[in-house]
């Protein structure tokens, strides 16, 4: 059997609060495996202990009891990290330097070989689709660029497992959808992406399983599909259906020993209509430019 | 992971350190206010003191390195490391491969490298304008005036913005020290502000201990002399520059620089000790 | 027991102790390291009168000069003797000059013009006070010029106790003695004691010499400036050209046979 990428074991983490050093007990006997080449994704609200179980995993916080591995090597290891890429939820970089300059840093710090480096910080570059803004400072970056140009610098040393902390608080539909896209690519390139979040619509059609935190402690875990479909229904989507058509096929359900449990205007999503809609206008502006662009292009030519 | 990596590393954090702080207005302002107040110990000109002149430009110009040195070391250094744990910058370096020392050492350093960078401006500037009064004294006072020799010993501007130097690198680990443990950048600065009085004052303390009686506040005065390091012990710019009867010797100045060595890599350790236990 | 050891407020309190333990032990070994150097820098900070200062300071000032701002606030005390002294008011003008050599006695600048205002400008302001030049009496002048010098001869000594090898101290004294109190025997004394000192400025000794000559020793003069002259160094500073021009006039006034006249 393949070493997965994360096994946590029986995990607690306690925090001393106060001067009396009252316990706070922030993640409480946390068991979980996220398997190699897998999308993961550790949801919960506010305060669930999902902050401090991807810390623990980092190794940059010690658990009080229990254990953390990532690819079998125990996580505290300083050397475990070589495994892995990190985006904090929004994070904030040396505004001075420019994109490339920044992820080329972070490249060195992780002894990049010298002869790979330009390679390596131009391709993550590319991937999170930040090669024209590459060249400016990091502080005229939008949000979204931020977390782009973040995940560039958890990307660069090619890490194995990556670990991203709600990395769509804050990012407009947009945005959000270009990180979904950069994460599918992840997975086919072989990696495994653990991602933590609060907006669950989001990244609903993005993991392949999932873990529900509550209060440091483990709710549910499975795979999503298996987790939210209700097994002993189907859904029929019919279109142009007379209301006679329709008393029929009830009849029909009703013959077959079915029951026929609620009728629903099917709908799309907000985030998908948005995404369609946007798209949409987008391509109508590109035609319109090129349109233009071949016309003036014409009257240079003629005169 | 080899040494060298570590070397790059601590390198690598340096230096986005002190360009961050070089950035930054307050190293600007702090270090414009100095270079003007130095240049502005043009005005003793007036009191028309005659060689006593360079005595009080030299003065002036020590007092404002010690003295906003002192501050920048301790500000700069706090201010340094806890932007870095506000925004989260600490928490994508040590995500890496990175040792929780060498980010500590790469954040003492940058602070080291802005400080070197103000003392260099600092001495510069002051020289620049003892060499200048100089020359004016000299015109003036006619060539007699030099007949002992020249009136200021330029190499001991350097070496007292030297032993500064190494001073502030003990502050700026001591700050280092502090804010390893502390939550705030205002409770950092206070307390480091603190230790800097005691260990200023230290000397007092340890002189009075030779002539207490046993007991136990000898005890404590004895003890309290030995916890903090001695900072009085940098402070000999009133023995350097003019020609006193006596020098410096090379073996003090070697001396002072291995101390001021111990001391700032004995107060990294003591941070890493409690920066290894911090949430980040 | 063990959940008591694992109390965070214990555990701060040990960590807390680790520290100073680390720290103390750290005092101990870099002693021998220490030690030495500070007695050297110490060596270079004389003790002050910290009663005295305090009192006319205040403790927060106090705190800044044992801190390590001891030569600067002097410095800016020494500025506002000036304007004291540009007032006149000389009361003030004493306590201002005795503050700021007890705050800072390294520097010999603070004694020698202290010493100067004290014997030369303060017995012209006690003069003006008493009525002017004109209708102050000659003896009453001398009177208060001897008692202006005295004050000065005062701070100079104290000064001597910090610099017993400072030629301008010595010199200082003997000029007051020189130009204001007129008096030829004290002044060639202490031109004397200058000139003997490290550093002295070569000018001292031909002084003295002519003090001696002044005072009729002619003979004592002329001995006294051959040793000299055979002495000193090649320097153009040394003026020895001068030296010799006046062992000839001696040799004239003394009447010297040409032959047992002096040969460089």
């Amino acid at each position: 059997m393949k070493t997965p990428a994360i096994r946590i074991s029986n995990l607690t983490k306690d925090f001393a609060v106060g001067i009396r050093g009252m316990k706070l007990r922030a993640v409480d006997a946390l068991s979980l495996e996220v398997g190699d080449n897998e999308i993961f994704g550790l949801l919960g609200p506010n305060g669930s202990g999902k902050s401090t179980t991807i810390k623990i995993i980092l190794g940059l916080l010690e658990p009080s009891t229990g254990s953390c591995e990532i690819y079998g090597e125990p996580s505290r290891r300083v050397s475990a990290r070589r495994s892995v890429g990190f985006l904090p939820e929004a994070p904030y970089f040396y505004r001075y330097l420019s994109g490339r300059e920044l992820v080329r840093y972070y490249a060195r710090l992780c002894a990049v070989p010298r002869s790979e480096i330009d390679w390596a910080v131009d391709s993550v570059i590319d991937l999170v689709g930040m090669s024209e803004a590459a060249h400016r400072r990091v502080g005229t970056y939008s949000k979204g660029m931020l977390q782009r140009i973040g995940l560039a610098q958890a990307l660069v040393h090619d890490p194995q497992l990556v670990i991203l902390d709600e990395p769509t608080a804050g990012v407009d539909p947009l945005g959000s959808a270009a990180i979904a896209d950069i994460v599918r690519e992840l997975k086919r390139r072989g990696k495994t992406v653990l991602l933590s979040s609060h907006l669950l619509a989001q990244i609903e059609g993005l993991c392949d399983r999932v873990a529900i935190l509550h209060r440091g402690q483990l709710v549910k875990e499975g795979r999503v599909d298996d987790l939210v479909e209700e097994k002993d229904a189907e859904a029929l989507v019919v279109q142009g259906l007379t209301p006679e058509g329709r008393a029929a096929v009830e009849a029909t359900i009703q013959a077959q020993g079915g029951h026929l449990a609620r009728v629903e205007k099917p709908r799309l999503s907000l985030d998908a209509y948005f995404l369609k809609e946007v798209h949409e206008q987008e391509s109508a502006y590109a035609a319109k430019n090129k349109a233009a662009d071949e016309s003036t292009d014409g009257k240079d030519g003629s005169a | 992971m080899s040494a060298a990596e570590s070397f790059t590393r601590v390198r690598l954090i340096a230096g986005t350190t002190f360009l961050e702080a070089v950035r930054q207005k307050f190293f600007n302002s702090l270090l414009l206010i100095s270079v003007a107040l130095v240049a502005s110990s043009t005005f003793f000109q007036q009191f028309d003191f005659g060689a006593g002149e360079l005595k009080f430009i030299t003065d002036f110009g020590f007092g404002a390195l010690f003295f906003f040195g002192s501050i920048l070391s301790i500000t700069a250094t706090a201010q340094l490391f806890f932007n870095e744990m506000e925004n989260r910058t600490a928490l994508t370096m040590l995500a890496k491969p990175v040792y929780k020392l060498e980010f500590l050492a790469g954040k003492f350093l940058g602070a080291h490298l802005l400080m070197l960078c103000f003392t260099l401006v600092i001495t510069l500037v002051l020289s620049g304008i003892l060499y200048w009064r100089e020359a004016a004294i000299v015109a003036q006072l006619g060539a007699e005036a030099l007949a002992d020799g020249p009136l200021i010993r330029y190499g001991d501007v350097f070496l007292f913005g030297f032993l500064q130097w190494m001073k502030f690198g003990i502050l700026a680990a001591i700050t280092l020290f502090v804010a390893s443990f502390s939550n705030t950048n205002l409770y950092t600065i206070v307390v480091s502000f603190f230790m800097l009085i005691i260990c200023q004052l230290q000397y007092i303390a340890r002189d009075a201990y030779s002539g207490m009686e046993a007991g136990w506040e000898r005890f404590f005065v004895f003890g309290l002399g030995l916890i903090f390091p001695n900072f009085q012990l940098f402070n000999v710019g009133d023995q350097l520059v003019f020609d006193v009867e006596q020098v410096l010797p090379a073996t003090v100045v070697l001396r002072m620089t291995a101390y001021g060595l111990i001391y700032t890599i004995a107060f990294i350790l003591l941070a890493q000790l409690n920066f290894r236990r911090r949430e980040i | 027991m063990q959940s008591i050891l694992q109390h965070p407020l214990l555990q701060r309190t040990l960590r807390v102790l680790t520290v100073l333990l680390a720290l103390l032990l750290l005092g101990l070994l870099t002693r021998p390291v220490e030690a030495p150097a500070w007695q050297v820098v110490k060596a270079g900070q004389p003790e002050m009168n910290l009663e005295a200062i305090e009192g006319s300071l205040g403790q927060g000032l106090v705190i800044g000069v044992l801190g390590g701002f001891r030569a600067i606030l002097a410095d800016f005390l020494w500025i506002r003797t000036n304007t004291v002294w540009e007032r006149k008011d000389r009361a003030k003008l004493d306590a201002m000059i005795r503050l700021v050599t007890t705050l800072d006695p390294r520097p010999e600048f603070f004694w020698i013009n202290g010493s100067r205002m004290i014997a030369y400008d303060v017995p012209n302001w006690r003069i003006r006070e008493e009525g002017g030049y004109d209708a102050v009496p000659e003896a009453r002048q001398q009177v208060l010029d001897l008692e202006q010098a005295e004050q000065a001869f005062k701070l100079i000594d104290t000064a001597l106790d910090f610099h017993p090898e400072n030629a301008r101290l010595y010199l200082e004294k003997g000029q007051i003695y020189l130009n204001r109190l007129k008096d030829d025997a004290n002044a060639a004394e202490w031109f004397l004691k200058a000139s003997q000192k490290p550093g002295a400025p070569f000018f001292a000794a031909r002084i003295y010499a002519e003090l001696l000559r002044r005072q009729g020793k002619n003979a004592e003069a002329y001995a006294y400036l051959k040793e000299l002259h055979r002495e000193l160094p090649d320097s153009p500073f040394a003026q020895k050209g001068v030296i010799l021009e006046r062992i000839s006039e001696l040799e004239d006034e003394l009447k010297i046979p040409v032959w047992e006249r002096y040969r460089p």
